[in-house]
């Protein structure tokens, strides 16, 4: 099997980075090995949310710019800032083409809200999480309600609403909490386990409650401008019954990002599959890249661990396998893997200095800023110590940011996997002109 | 003692990922899906065997979880062994006859006649119902007159002169019920000069795994390695099978669930379309005449697992004229013998309800799809004739 393009990873970096060799009109295959890390994402598009003092920054472009002057290793200096808007809105664009519609506060960051009541700076979001009439609530003098659904464990509207109020921008603000009761909990009930709020998505699915809910919604919150609650208005049907609810209680209905399996995160994986797919792509689920011949500075072909006896060969290798948690890189006591091609990484060889002893540290952890090293056109070294010339690597492979400091994850997911494939396009078209 | 073979239940980090993509949770609240069953309870399980939770026997091992696992967790692997493990043998005279399906076969071959009239007769079926629990509704698979094996014998002497051959596991689907893939086959592999040789087999073992017989099932498979193994030691030739559930258990269960060695097999052993590929990328692809028809892919579960849904749909985009369009990815609830116990029935069926209105929107001439399970579940609840790659590449080629 001969692809121009072969993409490991089926996460934010990779799909898009696919998607955009799709239009560039190569072919391209993705192997991923299980779900991606967009099922535990908030599922808004972070670009760039904190400064170096962990204060909210307002427009991330211009902090980008004055930031990567100064960190050059930084993965966005090696995009520069006009692919970093490009890829942006390319990939607003692409779920937009699946219906998936993507809200920004024009070139500034809004606020969304956590579980647990912390505003978190991010730029693009869905309809459900901002829009320029959410926008225009906070921050007024106004009254929001947090609802929950009865029986659903994983969030607790008094705690929210707690650490809510501790923030100077609700001084002002009146709120209600409560529950509501699910017409089908009966059913659901009968199974004590699980019930998450992809279950609840499910029934949202049906369509057949949604004048029941309105009515208690606007029982609990006569007075509310805007009503909250867990993220689960549905996957598939996500719009309409956003929609719907917001004209049957007359209310702004606001979703929060629930805890994984997260129905937001979801919504842009289903959407970005399914462009790809549409697109000619072919997406090899649940299968893992065990090796590869690197000779000559090139990456020759791959092997899998489902198909032992064939080889995978294109001209381009995008490696787009995530950090740790993904299996794109692994450690052990004293050093730090990438574990399929035994690329360079990037690390102290100190261990003391991977981890902070505070959990929550306001600077995060070192280990998170570890990852294979690359050169500015984003091609990795191999253990020789030679640039592969044919590889390129994306998202959170990428040494040198901290998504969790910087809030930056998504943004340099989707920047460097658009990055990767312009780099590609060049590169084979280039050939071809040789030629 | 704790077994440390598969301990990869200790790698889930609790993410849920496989509850969400189980298609059994998502038809029934009483399966608690995936995660929990398989190994959140696994440790309880370890520690105390009575807490096995009957909950269990509600997975119908499609593997979706497996391909969902962003950790490499063997989810349904451990799912399946702990009903084997745990649960108190009973003896079933119903799912003792769905496991044998080479008894029931063999027997069946040879009154093919009275068996179809019977099996489509309504009071029998209800019978079967009252008695051995076997949905009515479901409609049986048709018996062939005689074996695929005993047709053959007459192609033996023809195949054998080709220069290049493969060996071809045809599973009991294409032994008793469904001749016409296996000459399919044949018809296919001969316009690309290549010969079909069968050796002697035994069921896969899938419906015994299925069912409980642990033991049959191994002995099954060793007897597949050794016959199969032998023929390839002796012939250098590799092994191909056109039903996507066989190739599973040939290459994944006999190492992961029956812990025996295939290692004289695997690295010999093609799925159909995989071979194919193959050969059409040497530059071997037979004459086909345009096919003007719109036809629905449908990826079976199995086929999904070990990677393979790629090389079935570069066959068919081979095809010339072929209107293809390729399903989103559902499974059709069916699920081997899953979908033939009372129990199950009605979550099978509300399973495959969302394939099934995908169907019929993309309103195909034909479906098309690997698996005979699927088969057997798509034609039962749609209009549509479902074919396999194999039998339309056949067609083209005529």
């Amino acid at each position: 099997m001969n692809y121009d393009c072969i993409i490991i990873g089926g996460g934010i970096a990779g799909l898009t980075c696919g998607i955009k060799c799709l239009k560039e009109g190569l072919s391209c295959a993705v192997i991923s090995s299980g779900m991606s890390a967009l099922h535990f994402s908030s599922g808004s598009i972070d670009v760039f949310g904190y400064d170096e003092q962990s204060r909210p920054v307002d427009n991330p472009f211009n902090y980008i710019e004055k930031f990567t002057a100064l960190h050059g290793h930084h993965p966005y200096a090696k995009c520069g800032p006009d692919n970093i808007k490009e890829a942006l809105f390319f990939f607003k664009d692409a779920l937009a083409e699946e219906g998936l519609e993507l809200h920004h506060n024009s070139n500034e960051n809004h606020f969304i809200i956590s579980t647990l009541g912390i505003l978190k700076p991010s730029f693009f979001s869905q309809r459900s999480v901002y829009n320029e009439e959410i926008g225009g609530v906070f921050g007024k003098k106004s009254k929001i309600a947090f609802l929950n659904f009865d029986g659903y464990r994983d969030f607790y509207p008094d705690i929210t609403i707690a650490n809510l109020k501790k923030n100077a921008l609700f001084k002002d603000t009146d709120f209600i909490s409560g529950n509501i009761l699910f017409p089908d909990y009966g059913s659901i009930k009968k199974n004590p386990f699980e019930f998450r709020s992809v279950d609840i998505a499910r029934i949202f699915d049906t369509s057949r409650y949604l004048e029941d809910i309105a009515k208690q919604i606007k029982n609990k919150a006569a007075h509310a401008d805007i009503v909250c609650f867990p993220a689960f208005i549905g996957i598939s049907n996500f719009k309409k019954h956003h929609e719907a609810l917001q004209e049957l209680t007359g209310k702004l209905i606001y979703e929060i990002p629930a805890l994984p399996p997260s129905l937001p995160g979801m919504r842009i994986d289903n959407a970005l599959k399914s462009r790809f797919a549409s697109l000619g792509g072919v997406f090899i689920a649940g299968d893992r890249v065990i090796s590869g011949v690197i000779k000559n500075g090139m990456l020759e072909n791959v092997r899998t661990a489902n198909n032992m006896n064939e080889v995978l060969k294109s001209h381009c290798y995008v490696l787009a396998s995530g950090s740790f948690f993904s299996g794109g890189m692994t450690s052990d006591s004293a050093s730090i893997r990438e574990p399929v091609f035994n690329l360079r990484v990037e690390y102290s060889p100190n261990r003391g200095d991977w981890a902070s002893d505070k959990l929550f540290d306001k600077n995060s952890h070192k280990f998170i800023e570890y990852g294979v090293e690359t050169n500015d056109s984003m091609n990795p070294f191999g253990a020789d110590g030679s640039s592969i010339s044919n590889m390129f690597c994306a998202g959170a492979i990428l040494p040198h940011y901290n998504p969790v400091k910087d809030a930056c994850g998504s943004g340099v997911a989707i920047s460097t996997g658009y990055c990767a494939a312009k780099n590609i396009v060049n590169r084979i078209k280039g050939s071809k002109d040789r030629k | 003692m704790i077994n440390i073979d598969n301990i990869s239940f200790d790698h889930c980090i609790k993410c849920t990922v496989c509850t969400v993509y189980c298609p059994v949770a998502r038809a029934t609240h009483f399966f608690p899906g995936p995660k929990q069953s398989g190994p959140d309870a696994e440790r309880l399980r370890i520690k105390n065997p009575e807490l096995v939770d009957k909950s269990l026997s509600y997975c119908s091992n499609c593997k979706r979880c497996e391909i969902a696992c962003p950790s490499n967790v063997r989810i349904a692997d451990i799912i399946q062994s702990s009903k084997w493990k745990y649960f108190k043998k009973r003896f079933r005279v119903r799912d003792y006859f769905l496991a044998r399906t080479d008894l029931l076969g063999s027997l069946a071959t040879r009154l093919s006649f009275l068996v179809n009239l019977f099996t489509g007769f309504f009071p029998i079926k209800f019978l079967l119902e009252k008695f051995l629990k076997i949905p009515s509704k479901r409609i049986f698979p048709k018996y062939e007159n005689g074996t695929f094996h005993g047709w053959y014998k007459k192609q033996k002497k023809h195949q054998e002169n080709f220069k290049n051959k493969v060996i071809y596991f045809h599973g009991c689907y294409v032994d008793y019920n469904h001749h016409e893939l296996g000459r399919d086959l044949i018809k296919v592999l001969n316009a690309m000069n290549i010969g079909v040789l069968l050796t002697t087999e035994k069921c896969c073992g899938v419906p015994l795994i299925a069912n409980g017989y642990v033991e049959n099932a191994r002995k099954n498979a060793l007897f597949n390695i050794s016959s199969l193994g032998r023929s390839v030691r002796e012939s250098g030739l590799r092994i191909v099978t056109t039903s996507s559930s066989c190739n599973l258990a040939l290459k994944h269960e006999y190492p992961n669930l029956l812990e025996l060695d295939n290692s004289a097999i695997v690295n010999h052993l093609d799925f159909i379309t995989r071979f194919l590929c193959m050969e059409f990328d040497k530059g071997n692809l037979p004459a086909m005449k345009p096919m003007r028809i719109k036809a629905a892919y449908h990826s079976p579960c199995h086929l999904e697992r070990m990677g393979l849904v790629m090389n079935t749909i570069d066959v068919l985009k081979k095809i010339p004229g072929l209107d293809l369009h390729i399903l989103h990815s559902e499974c059709c609830g069916m699920a081997g013998t899953y979908g033939f116990k009372s129990e199950f029935y009605n979550v099978s069926q509300k399973i495959g309800k969302e394939l099934f209105d995908i169907i019929n929107k993309a309103s195909p001439d034909i479906v098309i799809t690997d698996c005979e399970s699927c088969k057997w579940q798509i034609e039962m609840n749609t209009p549509y004739k479902v074919m396999h790659p194999v039998s339309l590449l056949a067609m083209a080629i005529a």
